[in-house]
């Protein structure tokens, strides 16, 4: 099992060092601008206190809510599309080139086959997740000492809080593998899950700004996710921690029953499963 | 102990309302080579992919050693070598790692380290990566996967496509050699002389049913020929008929006749009418089979 486990990171070996070069960029720049910018984000905030931003709980107030505005509420949107990429190659792409015939046909139950997938798609966010954070703190200590506003956070926060997207994404990749084994082409799954991830965010956060559909946002996986400065203090709330993590299983659990149903090489939905009359 | 190592029962795959095989009834027995004949999208490949449980039946069943495929599926394909005829691997992956790791999730059977034998024989580099292959380096890859176990049944689908001939000829070698170790091969061909050197029986199909099983000396004992005949005079109709000639053609000068046996018969009336020029075709096993069986008038099964 940790053999594959480990085959299935090198598959993905140059996609996760390509991510976590181009998604460190994001917050190192961010965090590494902040110096030359300090003094006149307050202009800015005049813009922030618009209520769409406030829906999407962004300020540029203290360093916590500048990191938190641009990198926070970034990171796992930008990290969902590789989410979703890597969640419908997995199984669906396998099988759309031939490959997944080679593996299904060794003496592996189907089960194991997209545990460790799953896994191994799951360890991958993480290590993206944790490269950009160990960048975004190198570039934060770097500039620390130029900072003129009271910083409550240090590097291992802003590390940690990186890390705290990883459930939401894996959340997204999840249901991405699950959409693989249920759809009949990868190319399907990969719309629907680029659609939900849409939906997720801007439904998300426009649904907070009517109140008469409020409580769509619930729906929004995003909503699960405290991209605010409050982040770094007090973390996630366990219950949207919950909520994630029950995501998470049950897209599991449905993608180990789908594939094990699954006709492997035919491309079909799983109610064109043909009966004999 | 059960003798047949493969066995379906009125097996029946559909794909919606497509039909893949319909109603086939198949046995391989311990030990031998079956080949397994048929055109384009006549349900070869659906076969075998049920056999391996890639795909799973609509209706019927299919066993192997006795026990289900679906049901037994992981148990079974331990002691199951299978080379797919729409061959696909991760290219990103050396041949010697992708080996090592077919290894280990086949499990150890004490046969660790032959796929390097095996890659000697074919002379495949398997420090390459599988990408930067060409075609045929790419099915010695599947060829040594499939054997690389040892295992006690191979479902080869159509194991020589892109290799040059010498690789063929090592190939079938390879066959005739786990043949004489007692197991069991059930290939899928369109190569006749394959068939014919390493199989002991063969069985087409068409249009998703079995059309006939027949021991591969049988059917060569048919000795069936195809002849066209230009002649001077043109034969009446009705001219060459008797007991295993069939008139199959005429246009213009020409008959063209299918002839099972000795010519002697057919060549004795033909000179009556002055044969200009005589054009004598070899069969595939196919056609034998197509012509031996009236070209779908209901399947035979011979053995």
């Amino acid at each position: 099992m940790f053999r594959l486990l480990l085959q299935e990171l090198k598959f993905r070996r140059g996609a996760i060092i390509g991510w976590s070069i181009g998604l460190s960029m994001l917050p190192s720049i961010y965090v590494g601008l902040y110096p030359s910018f300090e003094s006149q984000l307050e202009g800015f905030q005049e813009i922030l206190d618009l209520p769409i931003y406030q829906a999407m709980g962004m300020s540029f107030g203290t360093f916590e809510d500048w990191v938190a505005s641009t990198v926070l509420s970034l990171i796992p949107v930008i990290l969902s599309i590789y989410a979703v990429l890597d969640g419908t190659g997995t199984l669906a792409g396998e099988e759309d080139d031939g490959r997944l015939e080679m593996v299904v046909t060794l003496p592996v139950p189907r089960w194991q086959i997209v545990t460790v997938k799953a896994i191994g798609h799951g360890l991958g966010l993480f290590i993206i997740l944790l490269v950009a954070g160990l960048a975004s703190a190198g570039v934060f200590l770097s500039i620390q000492d130029q900072i003129i506003a009271e910083i409550d956070i240090n590097s291992a926060d802003i590390i940690l809080t990186l890390l705290s997207a990883w459930p939401v994404v894996f959340a997204l990749g999840m249901v991405s593998i699950f959409l693989g084994t249920f759809t009949p082409r990868r190319r399907i799954a990969s719309i629907i899950g680029t659609v939900i991830v849409l939906v997720s965010y801007f439904a998300g956060n426009l649904a907070g700004q009517v109140e008469s559909v409020e409580n769509l946002r619930y729906l929004s996986l995003f909503t699960y996710y405290n991209a605010t400065a409050t982040a770094f203090s007090e973390g996630q709330q366990a219950g949207d921690v919950a909520v994630l993590v029950s995501v998470i299983l049950a897209a599991f659990t449905l993608a180990v029953v789908f594939f094990n149903r699954r006709n492997i090489t035919v491309g079909a939905w799983p109610w064109q499963r043909a009966t004999v009359s | 102990m059960n003798e047949n190592v493969i066995e379906t029962r009125d097996l029946t795959v559909y794909y919606g309302k497509h039909r893949g095989i319909k109603d086939v009834n198949l046995t391989v027995r311990k030990g031998e080579t079956f080949g397994f004949l048929g055109p384009n999208g006549a349900g070869k490949t659906t076969t075998q992919r049920v056999l391996l449980d890639v795909i799973r039946p609509t209706s019927g069943s299919a066993t192997i050693f006795g026990l289900d495929c679906r049901e037994h599926g992981v148990k079974l394909r331990k002691h199951v070598g299978y080379l797919p005829g729409e061959l696909a691997l991760y290219t990103n992956m050396k041949a010697d790692q992708f080996f090592e790791m077919y290894e280990y999730l086949r499990g150890d059977n004490g046969t660790k380290g032959y796929w390097r034998e095996l890659a000697r024989r074919l002379d495949l580099d398997t420090s390459r990566k599988i990408g930067n292959y060409s075609r045929g380096n790419k099915q010695k890859v599947g060829v040594v996967a499939a054997f690389m176990s040892r295992p006690e049944l191979l479902v080869l689908d159509e194991p020589t496509g892109g290799l040059d001939p010498l690789v063929q000829q090592t190939v079938m070698e390879m066959v005739r050699e786990v043949k004489k170790e007692g197991k069991t091969v059930f290939f899928s061909s369109h190569i006749l002389p394959e068939v014919q050197a390493v199989c002991d029986r063969v069985g087409i199909i068409r249009d998703g049913q079995l059309v006939a099983t027949e021991r591969v000396e049988d059917l060569f004992a048919q000795r069936l020929n195809r002849l066209t005949m230009i002649f001077e005079t043109m034969p009446p109709p009705g001219a060459f008929d008797q007991s295993g000639v069939t008139e199959t053609g005429r246009t213009g000068q020409s008959v063209s006749l299918e002839v099972t046996g000795n010519l002697a018969k057919v060549m004795t009336k033909a000179a009556a009418f002055g044969i200009n020029d005589i054009e004598t075709q070899n069969l595939s096993l196919e056609e034998i089979f197509l012509a031996y069986y009236g070209r779908g008038n209901g399947g035979a099964n011979h053995v």
